[in-house]
């Protein structure tokens, strides 16, 4: 069995090849063959981070405190800057002294390995990405078919991947923020991957802008990290022996900062706006980065630093609520949004909502739970964005739900994967969203917060009635009631070829069984609590009081899901679609409606706070681009050409001039010395 | 000491235990080398090839000698005065001669696969090539002024033949007549500004005349002297800054580029900068040790640094012709680079932590180090190609590059990452280099010229962009084929080639920043001692 060190390495290495060999070979060589190196080389990197997985969990078995592997690359940056360090290790010293602990890391010296490690989170993650990113692949063989930027499409996927499995097995900040911002450039070169569509174009550009913001707070947090502890690397920072955690406004500061950039990634209010309009993308993409994966970077960033979070006054709180918030507001606006693949989106903004607020509890249950969320979502939304792209594609692009209708006879097998994903999503006993939910339920009702949790604790319940809702309405709309066909479909519209109504069925079977197989024995929860950074955290109370509680929630929360499925299927399925119109109206009289459809009109809050100042701000510098900036540069020009044709006359030559201002340049220099 | 006596102590220093002879061994391979180009002439009259072969040959052999790799991995070296103190035998000077010769050879290569000339005329080109390298050599390890003076000049005067290389055309020997004289003006000002602080300090030994400045400095100086030491100092520095193009001594450059091939104005602006900073080095680093000639430096380099840095950037603006463009860029690098130099001397009275390895001063020059072996592989591919180009376009104009990246997509890729890189955007070595220089600023508190440096950055980044956004977003010009250059093909290939170092040493930061630091350990053992 190849050691835990090669697996660690192979893991981005094929992806990276496979990126490479597409890239070069693609255009050429491989054409419509373009998927074979991706689809061998991700599928060589799940199998690796199978085994991987398998290793590590067998470590944490055998002994306690495990030392997890880790491989170092190369070093990237040795940089002694002893004079830098000095005075900031004096002010550490300080900031510290009350804790007793003088700071442990080498200081004075900017050093960074490219160096891979392997704890359970990062395990988890890797075997997440990689089995996404592998049916995706294999999924995309059938919906890219006879695209005219195949090889394109199956050259950015692999570097994806690399660069997603990197940055979960990135061990410290620096190589973090690397791949953090390599997997921006690849959601944005996937989002507007149709660039000859405007939409897609400018939908890639406001994913990229809106993460600015996010990235721009991450680096500064990543610079006051350095600052602060003259480390990055996660195992001075997170592991055993961790150096004591700046408290007060600085150890605020970080947090906050670092978590501007986890907004931003994971689309967390109020930097949410990206992700729905995202969806300009294919869909694939939007199963892969913009539901399983890369919006969860964020979700792991939380999970990585929660430690450290935990110190810092204050924080914990403002991510529950940001999580909180989000996950009501992306529901609210799912319900009324017309947009397939919106509908999905608003969804994945507030279940990841969930996530944050589960991390925000700050305790082991939570983070578990968060986590266990993180897995069982990546499998059943990427599994509804595939059969909503399996729609699009039968559709002729159309994903307006009020356009088509009765697609089950004709889709049998989309409709079912359809119907798995979302009863997994709506959190039905037992498919797995039921499971990872009743946790984040759990691990709220346990937490002793105070009022905050308690309020996030109903806020969330009523969240799932939503879910039900939002996720049953559409199915309901598009899949039952009399067949209707959009003109753009033609009259081919038929189920989805093999390649890909396979990977949903595939899909739709793990997004059934996982909850139940991750929280037998608690494997999961027993797996993840061994990750060197979390062993800080609150542990939970003892399993017979848990249990008990457990219990109670999850009856609790299935009889509400239960009775707003019921709700739903009468208000959708029947042909009196009078009440639907009645209650439309009535929300529409309070007001909510309106805000729900306008999607809360961020958008337009936006564009006249943010959009506008800066286009004025820009129109300012075209301004003086063109007079200031453009007249010091003619000025730059002129101002030998003026000597020359002031001298001339006097001269007779051009040369002389070049000598005689080597002169004048002396005098003043000697001039501005001497003054 | 006696006639007899003194000659005697001059065998023992060349061929004794001192070893003067061994460690100067390079540059007698480069005289032999160019010696041997000329007797083959000579013998073989018929004899086609250029010599390139012997001037490879040569090159790797000196380049074997100066060996680089061996004396930092032992950590020898620590630096000694060699010929009776006519030459600094350093890491520094063997870092520098290093990096001289390996550009050297790789910018031969270039000249064999883009020059267009005959081969009796190649050898006369080789033979001025490596004479200008064998002054540029003696510059970097100078330690007394008839080595400067002997070193710049041995450095320019093939240079002034190279720009005129294209004897048909006017511009050509315009140029080089301008530089010719511009040179001999510079070199007039750099003999007489030398001639007054040899006859202020009675030495021409470099860290003599130091010592002589403190010495005369603590004991009180009338002003007469003083105005003559000033006057000196700012003499020499011009004739320095001549070499370095620093404005407002750049009048030549612009000319010189327009006329002279591509290929020279690749070797006048990545060696000649060199060897002319590394003179820098050692001229500024002989009187460090004197806190007045510190602060008067510092002003001195400073405002060198920040006028021409800006000036470079302002004037690539509006260039419409991508080798002028270059020229000016050229400009605005050695700017960059003179910035650490400033950090130099101003950290240079500061002493170090004990059980750091370098002085503060010395980490300065480590980051000049580290910039120059980047800039050595940018600025070359860029002028190859744009050397490349006109081979193929037949012109150097922006326009002809317009929409570059249909027909030469691959070519076009790495011309975009040398750009970027110029500019210094990470993932790209550009980047390394410029935080480098700029750590180095911070460490030594000159926040107003680490403002200038990152204004300037951002100055910089509309002209490397437009060249960019020319070559892939410009429609390409109808009206004729469009210029087709395949990294398969000997130029595309060599191109490529010079970019992965540009990407490659980003990555490798540590091992650059490891090496330079280890150059620059030895350096100032004349100035405060081993």
């Amino acid at each position: 069995m190849p050691s835990a060190k090669t697996l660690l390495v192979v893991i981005p290495a094929m992806p990276l090849l496979a990126a490479a060999l597409t890239a070069v070979l693609g255009p050429r060589l491989l054409r419509t063959r373009s998927h074979w190196p991706t689809v061998l080389g991700v599928a060589f990197s799940f199998a690796a981070s199978l085994l991987l997985l398998f290793q590590v969990h067998q470590q944490v078995r055998a002994e306690k405190n495990a030392t997890f592997p880790s491989v170092t690359l190369w070093q990237w940056v040795d940089v002694d800057s002893s004079r830098l360090a000095a005075a900031r290790t004096a002010a550490l010293v300080e900031s510290t002294a009350e804790a007793g602990a003088p700071p442990a890391a080498k200081q004075g010296t900017f050093s960074i390995n490219v160096a891979l490690q392997a704890d359970p989170l990062t395990c988890v993650m890797l075997a997440v990405v990689t089995c996404i990113s592998l049916l995706v692949a294999i999924y995309s063989i059938g919906y890219m078919r006879g695209d005219r930027g195949y090889w394109r499409f199956f050259s950015y996927i692999p570097l994806f991947v690399f660069s997603m499995t990197m940055l979960v097995s990135a061990s410290n900040f620096l190589l973090l923020y690397v791949f953090w911002e390599l997997v921006g450039l690849c959601s944005y070169l996937l989002i507007g991957f149709w660039y000859q569509r405007p939409a897609a174009a400018a939908a890639g550009k406001k994913a990229f802008l809106v993460n600015r913001i996010g990235d721009f707070g991450f680096a500064l947090g990543v610079f006051l990290l350095w600052t602060t502890y003259g480390t990055l690397n996660y195992e001075d920072l997170f592991g055993p022996h961790h150096l004591p955690y700046a408290r007060e406004a600085l150890g605020t500061a970080i947090c906050l900062l670092l978590l501007a950039g986890a907004c931003g990634k994971s689309a967390q209010f109020p930097l949410h706006v990206w992700l729905p309009d995202a969806m300009e993308g294919p869909s694939p993409v939007s199963a892969l980065i913009h539901a399983a994966t890369m919006v969860t970077a964020g979700v792991y960033l939380v999970a990585r630093c929660l430690p450290m979070f935990r110190e810092a006054p204050g924080v914990l709180h403002v991510v529950a609520i940001i999580g909180g918030g989000t996950a009501l507001l992306g529901a609210i606006i799912a319900v009324t949004q017309t947009d397939l693949k919106r509908i999905l989106a608003y969804s994945t903004i507030s279940h990841l909502g969930y996530m944050f607020l589960a991390l925000g509890t700050g305790t082991l249950l939570g983070a578990v739970a968060g986590m266990f969320h993180l897995v069982t979502h990546a499998f059943f939304k990427s599994l509804l964005f595939l059969a909503a792209g399996s729609v699009m594609h039968a559709m002729g692009g159309v994903i307006d739900i009020r356009r088509f209708s009765g697609l089950r006879r004709r889709m049998p097998i989309t409709h079912w994967t359809f119907l798995f994903g979302g009863l997994s999503m709506a959190g039905v006993i037992p498919f797995a969203g039921f499971f990872s939910k009743d946790a984040i339920l759990l691990s709220l009702a346990e937490c002793s917060g105070g009022l905050i949790y308690q309020t996030l604790y109903w806020t969330t319940f009523g969240g799932i009635v939503l879910i039900v809702l939002y996720t049953f309405r559409p199915y309901f709309i598009a899949f039952f009631g009399p067949e209707k066909i959009p003109k753009e479909a033609g009259d081919h519209a038929h189920e989805s070829p093999r390649v890909m109504t396979w990977t949903l069925v595939i899909l739709a079977f793990v997004a059934f069984s996982v909850g139940m197989v991750l929280e037998w024995n608690h494997v999961l929860s027993d797996f993840l609590a061994a990750t060197p950074s979390w062993t800080t955290l609150p542990l939970p109370p003892a399993p017979e009081v848990l249990a008990k509680e457990h219990l109670a929630i999850a009856l609790q929360s299935s009889a509400a899901v239960l009775i707003t499925l019921a709700c739903t299927a009468a208000l959708y399925l029947g042909t009196r679609r009078v009440i639907v119109a009645r209650l439309t109206g009535l929300l529409k009289l309070v007001g909510i409606y309106q805000l729900s459809f306008g999607k809360f009109f961020f958008d337009q809050i936006y564009w006249l706070f943010i959009i506008l100042p800066a286009e004025g701000f820009a129109a300012l510098c075209a301004w003086a681009d063109n007079h200031v900036i453009d007249g010091l540069v003619n000025l730059c020009g002129a101002v030998p050409r003026w000597f020359g044709a002031a001298l001339r006359p006097l001269q007779g030559g051009l040369i002389q001039f070049y000598a005689l201002s080597m002169a004048i340049g002396l005098l003043i220099m000697l001039f501005l010395l001497l003054l | 000491m006696n006639f007899p006596e003194l000659i005697q102590s001059v065998f023992d220093d060349t061929l004794g235990p001192g070893q003067s002879l061994s460690l100067f061994r390079p540059e007698l391979t480069l005289c032999a080398t160019m010696i041997a180009i000329l007797l083959a002439r000579m013998i073989l009259p018929r004899w086609k090839t250029s010599g390139f072969y012997l001037v490879l040959l040569g090159l790797t052999l000196a380049l074997a000698f100066v060996f680089p790799w061996r004396w930092f991995a032992e950590g020898a070296l620590p630096g000694q005065e060699i010929f009776t103190g006519l030459l600094a035998a350093d890491r520094f000077s063997v870092a520098l001669r290093g990096l001289l010769l390996l550009f050297t050879l790789l910018f031969v290569t270039f000249t064999q696969i883009a020059g267009r000339w005959a081969p009796e005329d190649g050898a006369e080109f080789f033979v001025l090539l490596l004479g200008a390298v064998l002054g540029m050599c003696l510059m970097v390890s100078a330690n007394h002024v008839i080595v400067v003076l002997l070193g710049m000049e041995m450095a320019s005067l093939p240079c002034y033949v190279l720009a005129g290389w294209q004897r048909d055309r006017r511009v050509s020997s315009e140029a080089a007549l301008k530089y010719a004289v511009f040179g001999a003006a510079a070199a007039g000002i750099l003999l007489f500004g030398m001639s007054l602080l040899a006859g202020a300090l009675g030495s021409v030994h470099l860290p003599t005349m130091g010592r002589r400045l403190a010495e005369l400095l603590q004991a009180g100086v009338d002003p007469a002297q003083l105005t003559a030491l000033i006057l000196g100092g700012l003499m020499v520095t011009v004739g320095v800054a001549f070499k370095l193009a620093a404005f407002p001594f750049h009048f030549w450059i612009p000319d010189v580029f327009e006329g002279a091939t591509a290929e020279v104005a690749a070797f006048i602006s990545v060696a000649s900068k060199a060897a002319a900073l590394g003179l820098l080095v050692r001229l500024a680093g002989a009187f460090v040790g004197v806190p007045d000639a510190r602060q008067f430096l510092v002003v001195l380099v400073s405002l060198l640094a920040a006028v021409t840095c800006t000036f470079g950037n302002l004037a690539a603006y509006g260039q419409n012709n991508l080798k002028r463009l270059l020229a000016y860029s050229t400009i605005a690098h050695a700017g960059y680079m003179m910035m650490p130099v400033a950090a130099m001397i101003a950290l240079a009275g500061g002493q170090g932590s004990p059980d750091a390895p370098l002085s503060e001063a010395q980490k300065a020059v480590a980051a000049l180090l580290v910039y120059l072996g980047i800039y050595l592989f940018m600025n070359l591919a860029a002028f190859a190609g744009v050397a490349f180009m006109r081979n193929v376009a037949h012109s150097e104009d922006l326009r002809d590059y317009a929409g570059l990246v249909h027909s030469s997509p691959g070519f076009t890729v790495c011309m975009a990452i040398v750009m970027f890189s110029l500019l210094g955007i990470p993932p790209l070595s550009g980047f390394t280099a410029k935080w480098t220089i700029f750590l180095a600023l911070v460490s030594a508190k000159l926040w107003t010229l680490l403002a200038i440096g990152v204004l300037n950055t951002v100055l910089s980044l509309f002209y490397y962009l437009r060249v960019v956004k020319v070559m892939t977003l410009d429609a390409p010009p109808a009206d004729r084929a469009a210029p087709r250059i395949p990294l398969t093909s000997a130029a595309g290939a060599y191109f490529a080639m010079l970019t992965v170092p540009v990407v490659a040493l980003f990555f490798l930061w540590g091992g650059l920043s490891r090496w330079a630091d280890a150059a620059a350990q030895a350096l100032f053992f004349t100035t405060f001692g081993p």
